[in-house]
């Protein structure tokens, strides 16, 4: 009886609902937005896989053409990192936009990650990405506001909750039925908009999807589907607690303005002004200043140095460092190389530690609004987000080193250490070694490391689903008919 | 009348709100804009700082060779932050106003990116170009949606019709009230510019003004048209919402992927590659045929010869040249793109208030990709110049000591690139004349169907 009341209540909903000729004009422009998104997102990912893979495979061949040469000049040579869009981007972009593209590998400096699409975007950039996860995250939120707006008022407005109720529906019966039956309807947008990023996502894997990567499919669709049931509640408990349809809707209104244009953009305004960011200058001038108190090479007088140069000689009984039976240059280098990246990596780290705090800032600013913990799990799932980034650049990091460093080992190893004269010809060694150094590959972060990243988000997902479920059960004893 | 209109206006709850809500939003784009100019500012004064004691030390570890001192010695230009950029910082924040530049290869150190949070850059900020963009029209929406509508719910626009004169005219002032309330707060909201970020009151500043008045303007041609279509309330706020979300929210973001698709930029990694291939290839050739071509691009550095050893500054230089002189055709190709991705996004201005306010009022804050662009190309030429006086030192072996590094200043660009006022103040007025003239009409046509 008493399931058969809810169910009775949540088809009616379904009726009026597709009842209405407006309605299907929404349907119509979000299958219209969807199918634009899908269209223009798919050649946007074809066109950048294929620049990436085309310069990334260009870059490893001009790097295997070079002829026999001194391996330090190659350590210059360096190599470049590409960064690749993960399959799921093509369902949430997250800050792909905003991020770098090509990072170059050279010894002795750590580049920046440069072109990003943002850098070159217009000031169109500001009004923010169209795509199925925007649709699902900010439009059909909205769609179901506007819906679900009368769900309880209207009844109220015209009598029929009086009737209802009088009759021996509960209010508990009232409030679930309405939100199943609003969620019945948004599954009709969200079980479409799901199936066309699946099968964006299976075309841009080209192969069948591992075990990881379905995991975190269907996470996606379990969380999309929780914040669609989420926002459904919403609805119907503002409904029921408002006088008149027209305050709900208004109230609705002003809600999903504030949880997804407003308060995003405030908790990245409050973040960074708690967390300030040192200058690019600053963060160089940090770095090598501290190389310097730990030892630069490039001063002769530099006591680490000196060191090292005198327990070598006494190590192996020669007076000179020509008298060395290893290239000595080579050594020194590597010395160098390990200093600075040492060094770099720790400020690198305490600039990861700032983001950290600003990121967990805005992650912690999901208990005020859920919207933010959606659009976080869903970037962190997708391979869009900050922490995919920053493993990218730390691989590219200790790439960039084990190649410099593979460099001075076949220095050390092969090239003479007697200082040639200024007009004799560089030293060099067979191009074969060339060889041994791997192309770059970038591996993603598994689920578990992302949901590490993420507890916040999931914490704040759960916090909102239990914060409605006493809403509703509170709702239904407190509520009142008139 | 005028006055009464404006009080019961004035007295209802949800318009103190919605004042409210907008005027702090808006203070705190302000205190937004503060941080941002402050933070620019401080990274000014950081570079300045640090490019003298850098010279220095270089300068002193270096002392004996002028090439070498230059492989490291760095330096900067500045691309000048307006105060008015607080109001509107539009790529600001993605793109470094900062380039730190060492007299070797250029396309390898062009486009070096800024350390920032992308995290921060996806959110946005609330500048005072989102709350007059996005916050504005929503409060107009929620001020004129209901209008006349409920008057006709309530029952109460029977009397006001059978009362009144001039109905028109009530409308009219109906709107005239609420709108003087929003230019008022806009006004305010201005004048707390010209007190917090220290705006000078010139020309670009009063454009700036006009072009935001002539947006706001514009939502209320579209809210008086709604008005006069003769709907519900509640249809009207759907209508409205739907509308701003369109303009807002839906068909600029479609605008700017179909620009990144149209005008997709390959260049930029193959300048890339080019230029480290150009570079590079040349350490493994003789140097004469090398030099020769540094020679043809410089005609008037022929008189140095080539020394008759291994390495020499000379051919180290020449062959950082070539790496760009090599990528030069990609790095015009990528230049060129950005330029038809910003004329592009122009033309779709013209037909949307939303987009042009915003690309406008980027141009005035000297904020937008012209901006980025501009600069970019300053920052080549600023580069050339360091090539140009520093070649022949290094190629005659100019004592490093004898140099005055103090005098090597950083150097900041001022965009000056005209602006036309007609292309900011002419669309959105049409805009505005004809959404208030199709209400008008539509309005005399149903003014007395009651």
């Amino acid at each position: 009886m008493r399931f058969n009341n809810q169910r009775l209540i949540a088809r009616h909903i379904r009726h009026t609902v597709f009842r209405d000729r407006a309605v299907w004009g929404l349907w119509l422009l979000m299958a219209l937005g969807a199918g634009y998104a899908a269209t223009v997102g798919w050649v946007a990912f074809q066109q950048q896989r294929t620049t990436q893979v085309h310069y990334q495979q260009e870059a490893r061949r001009d790097w295997l053409g070079n002829p026999d040469k001194h391996p330090h000049r190659m350590a210059h040579y360096g190599h470049f990192a590409f960064r690749s869009r993960s399959p799921l981007s093509l369902f949430d972009g997250g800050m792909d936009r905003f991020l770098g593209n090509a990072l170059y590998l050279e010894a002795h400096k750590q580049n920046t990650v440069n072109f990003s699409e943002a850098g070159f975007s217009t000031g169109l950039l500001r009004f923010g990405d169209l795509s199925l996860a925007m649709l699902l995250q900010v439009l059909l939120p909205l769609l179901i506001f506007f819906l679900g707006a009368g769900s309880v008022a209207t009844d109220r407005e015209n009598g029929t909750l009086k009737l209802l109720l009088s009759q021996g529906v509960s209010w508990s019966e009232v409030l679930v039925g309405k939100s199943t039956g609003l969620f019945a309807v948004g599954l009709t947008l969200y079980g479409p908009l799901l199936a066309l990023a699946g099968g964006l996502w299976l075309a841009a894997l080209g192969g069948a999807p591992t075990a990881d990567e379905t995991l975190r499919f269907v996470l996606l669709a379990l969380f999309y589907g929780l914040y669609l049931g989420l926002c459904c509640v919403v609805a119907v408990l503002v409904s029921a607690v408002s006088r008149t349809t027209k305050t709900a809707l208004v109230a609705l209104i002003g809600w999903w303005l504030m949880l997804t244009m407003v308060l995003p953009r405030a908790s990245q305004a409050l973040g960074t002004y708690v967390y300030a960011l040192p200058s690019k200058t600053a963060f160089q001038s940090a770095v090598q200043a501290d190389i310097s108190r730990e030892g630069n090479s490039h001063n002769p007088d530099d006591p680490h140095y000196a060191a090292l140069k005198d327990s070598l000689l006494r190590a192996y009984h020669v007076a000179s460092t020509e008298q060395l039976p290893f290239n000595y240059g080579g050594y020194v280098m590597a010395e160098g190389e390990k200093i600075s990246a040492a060094v770099y990596n720790k400020h690198y780290h305490l600039l990861l530690a700032r983001f950290g705090q600003q990121n967990q800032f805005a992650r912690t600013m999901a208990f005020l609004n859920p919207y933010l913990a959606l659009k976080n799990l869903s970037m962190a799932l997708a391979g869009t987000d900050f922490l995919a980034y920053s493993r990218f650049q730390q691989q590219a990091e200790t790439y960039r080193y084990a190649l410099a460093q593979q460099m001075n080992a076949l220095q050390i190893q092969y090239i003479p250490n007697q200082k040639r004269g200024p007009t004799e010809k560089d030293h060099a060694i067979d191009r074969k070694y060339w060889q041994d150094v791997p192309d770059f590959q970038y591996r993603a972060p598994s689920v578990a490391e992302v949901f590490r990243a993420e507890w916040v988000s999931v914490a704040a997902f759960g916090f909102w689903l239990l914060l409605l479920f006493f809403l509703v059960r509170g709702a239904a004893h407190r509520l009142s008919v008139l | 009348m005028l006055t009464l209109l404006f009080r019961s206006f004035i007295r209802s709850t949800g318009v103190k709100i919605g004042l409210g809500f907008l005027l702090t939003a808006g203070l705190v784009s302000l205190l937004v804009g503060r941080q941002f100019l402050d933070r620019q500012h401080r990274h000014h004064r950081e570079v300045v700082a640090a490019q003298q004691a850098d010279l220095r030390q270089l300068a002193e570890f270096n002392s004996k060779e002028m090439g070498l001192m230059l492989y490291y010695a760095p330096f900067a230009l500045v691309n000048e932050t307006l105060p008015l950029a607080g109001l509107s910082i539009g790529q600001r924040d993605v793109n470094p106003s900062i380039q730190r530049l060492t007299i070797r290869g250029l396309e390898g150190q062009k486009y070096d990116a800024d350390l920032n949070n992308p995290s921060n850059l996806l959110l946005g900020n609330i500048d005072f170009s989102f709350v007059l963009i996005y916050l504005f029209p929503l409060l107009i929406i929620a001020f004129t949606y209901s209008v006349v509508s409920e008057e006709r719910e309530n029952g109460t626009w029977r009397v006001v019709a059978v009362q009144s004169r001039n109905l028109m005219g009530f409308i009219a002032q109906l709107f005239a009230v609420r709108l003087a309330v929003v230019l008022g707060l806009l006004v305010l909201l201005l004048g707390g510019g010209v007190a917090v970020l220290g705006l000078p009151l010139d020309a670009p500043f009063w454009l700036f003004a006009a072009t935001a008045v002539l947006y706001v303007l514009g939502w209320f041609g579209i809210c008086f048209w709604v008005a006069s279509l003769h709907r519900p309330s509640s249809t009207n706020a759907v209508l409205l919402i739907t509308t701003w979300l369109g303009l807002l929210v839906v068909v600029p973001a479609a605008v700017n992927q179909y620009l990144l698709t149209r005008y997709p930029l390959p260049e930029a990694l193959a300048t890339t590659v080019k230029q480290r291939r150009g570079y590079h290839e040349k350490w493994d050739m003789p140097q004469a045929p090398t030099v020769a071509k540094f020679y043809a691009h410089y005609p008037q550095f022929k008189h140095y010869p080539l020394p008759n050893t291994s390495f020499n500054w000379l051919w180290y230089y020449a062959m950082q040249q070539m790496g760009d002189d090599e990528s030069a055709r990609e790095s015009g190709e990528l230049r060129q793109k950005l330029y038809q991705r910003e004329a592009a996004s122009r033309q779709f201005g013209l037909w949307l208030p939303s987009v042009h306010a915003q690309l406008r009022l980027n141009d005035l804050a000297r904020s937008g990709l012209g901006n980025q662009v501009r600069f970019l190309d300053e920052t080549t030429r600023f580069h050339e110049r360091l090539r140009l006086y520093f070649y022949p030192k290094i190629f005659e072996e100019y004592p490093v000591k004898a140099e005055n590094w103090d005098q090597h200043f950083v150097e900041t660009f001022a965009d000056r690139s005209p602006i036309r006022v007609a292309d900011f103040l002419l669309p959105p007025l049409l805009f505005a004349l004809l959404l208030a003239g199709l209400g008008w009409l539509n309005f005399r046509r149903h003014l007395y169907h009651l």
